[in-house]
């Protein structure tokens, strides 16, 4: 891990973010998360009048439906983000034109990728922070809070994000496509990995689907720090999946990753 | 006036060859019409999963039909979707330079429009229609329709989301913002237009809002025909509404058309940036 490469990176990509990208590109992504809980709400509230079905009760352990939708529009808008930056930085400098100058410089991968999802972790959480409070207007609570427990949910998760955005990263500069890989990767994450409604209600190959995908893990470890319901050896059985799961993504995306970049820079034009 | 409806219709015909051609070069596209309408109708669908569904006091739902009742929404809703993509491609012509020759040439403007809302509709829709009626003939026996009525019902829903696309393609020609339409138009009218919570139940404000949007209306009127047997009888207010609806984006559209070939033609230069 090369220091000096890692501040560089996070100082150039906030720089950008500040000189180049408009405020309103923040805002759709509350908006998203605003639109989800909004929805949760009414079919809640008016659509079922508060009546909950046993099965809910049972996967998801708790009765505090608003807060177990909140907690899960609130990670996704997260690895939304996270992904949204961390895969597309190789794609953007390819078609900004800066790969080749990129890779000229005296470039650590590691450090490269860790140095963005910094910056964005940093900028996210303050997002997230704006629709969190957005959420408990809406009847977010925190019932059953573990610092400890969050504090590992959240390094969990964001070891995980970085994981899957590697790999989708990889994908995006293969296929030289963006809009495609990343919004079927977002519609497959909102509906497998749990998000506003248990996994457990889905059949069972998409449930080994959402196995596979760091995301179920991350947001199930995040409900039981806020809102409690699972035991301690639960919690930490889960985390070690998380953390297997992450290291494979994370150990296989690296040197696919210095594949990928090869063969984008033989086949780029000009 | 036979040789002018000859013309018109050439002119439909070729700017929908012209969108397919467009787009339908490449696979991928087939993702975006299938694969992600499905994925969010399956997550709507197990969203429900989590509450007890005899708690809502909607009369003819039960737990048969609810699979049927959020598919007609996620059905009805890909074709109003469609147009928005397509004005949103619509709005493409301007950088690529190409809206110009449009107003070069001597094609009806509204044929033109009428053509791109046509091909986007038609072409966009069709995979989420077919995978719809699979899953209906499927569940056949929880369906309750007055067929009738269904005939009626669907010719106001296609000519109004043809009109829609038509309205939203000459806002276009107007105005080179397209942020807005996604910002209003995607997840909003998923909420609002009861695609997936329906209306009646919603709180007053969020019923003021719903009325803004064309969907809303004719939504609940496909689904009173398929899921509650009701006849062009029963629905007639909201027949009434929609041809209202129908009608006034079809002045809207012409007078915005007009309206903006004088402006451009004013203060336009050749390539009207």
């Amino acid at each position: 891990m090369n220091f000096k490469v890692f501040c560089a990176t996070i100082k150039k990509g906030i720089q950008i973010r500040i000189r180049a990208y408009p405020v309103s590109f923040m805002v759709g992504c509350i908006l998203t998360s605003f639109y989800t809980i909004l929805g949760s709400y009414l079919m809640y509230h008016y659509f079922f009048l508060g009546q909950l079905s046993e099965s809910f009760e049972l996967n998801a352990r708790t009765t505090d439906y608003m807060s177990y939708a909140i907690v899960g529009s609130l990670m996704y808008q997260f690895i939304v983000r996270t992904c949204l930056n961390v895969s597309r930085t190789l794609i953007t400098e390819l078609r900004e034109g800066t790969l080749e100058s990129l890779m000229l410089a005296p470039f650590k991968r590691t450090s490269y990728f860790l140095g963005n999802m910094t910056m964005q972790t940093v900028l996210t959480i303050g997002e997230t922070a704006v629709a969190a409070v957005i959420g408990i207007a809406f009847g977010f609570r925190i019932s059953d809070f573990n610092l400890y427990h969050f504090i590992v949910a959240i390094s969990l998760s964001l070891y995980g994000f970085f994981g899957l955005s590697l790999m989708l990263g990889c994908v995006m500069l293969y296929t030289r496509d963006t809009y495609i890989s990343q919004n079927t990767l977002f519609a497959i994450i909102f509906l497998v990995c749990g998000i506003t409604f248990p996994k457990e209600a889905l059949p069972y190959c998409l449930q080994l689907f959402g196995n596979v995908i760091p995301v179920t893990d991350a947001v199930t470890l995040m409900r039981a720090s806020l809102l409690g319901g699972l035991t301690d050896s639960e919690f930490l059985y889960l985390g070690l999946q998380e953390f297997i799961l992450g290291t494979i993504y994370i150990v296989a995306g690296m040197p696919l990753m210095k594949h990928v970049e090869h063969i984008a820079l033989e086949q780029m034009e000009g | 006036m036979n040789n002018s409806m000859r013309l018109f219709s050439k002119v439909v015909w070729a700017e929908a060859c012209k969108q397919h051609r467009n787009y339908f070069n490449n696979r991928a596209i087939y993702i975006s019409l299938f694969v992600w309408p499905v994925f969010s109708f399956l997550s709507a669908y197990y969203s429900y999963s989590a509450f007890d569904i005899r708690g809502t006091f909607i009369s003819y739902l039960s737990d048969d039909n609810i699979l049927l009742f959020l598919l007609i929404g996620y059905m009805a809703m890909s074709f109003f979707r469609s147009v928005v993509q397509s004005a949103w491609r619509f709005s493409m012509e301007r950088q690529a330079g190409t809206l110009e020759y449009i107003y070069l040439s001597p094609a009806n403007r509204m044929a033109v429009l009428l053509g791109n809302a046509l091909s986007s509709v038609f072409e966009s829709s069709v995979v989420m229609l077919i995978f719809g009626i699979m899953i209906m003939y499927y569940q056949r026996n929880a369906l309750n329709i007055d067929v009738l009525g269904l005939i009626s019902v669907m010719i106001i829903f296609v000519v109004m989301a043809l009109l829609w696309g038509v309205f939203l393609n000459a806002c276009f020609l107007y105005s080179r913002d397209t942020d807005f339409l996604f910002t209003v138009l995607e997840e909003p009218m998923e909420i609002f237009a009861g695609v997936k919570i329906p209306v009646v139940i919603f709180p007053y404000w969020a019923r003021v809002i719903s009325l803004i949007f064309p969907l809303t209306y004719i939504l609940e009127a496909l689904r009173e025909v398929c899921l509650n047997h009701a006849d062009i009888a029963s629905v007639r207010i909201i027949l009434i509404i929609s041809i209202a609806i129908i009608i006034v984006l079809l002045t809207v559209t012409l007078v915005t058309i007009r309206v903006v070939e004088k402006h451009m033609r004013k203060s336009g230069n050749v390539i009207l940036f």
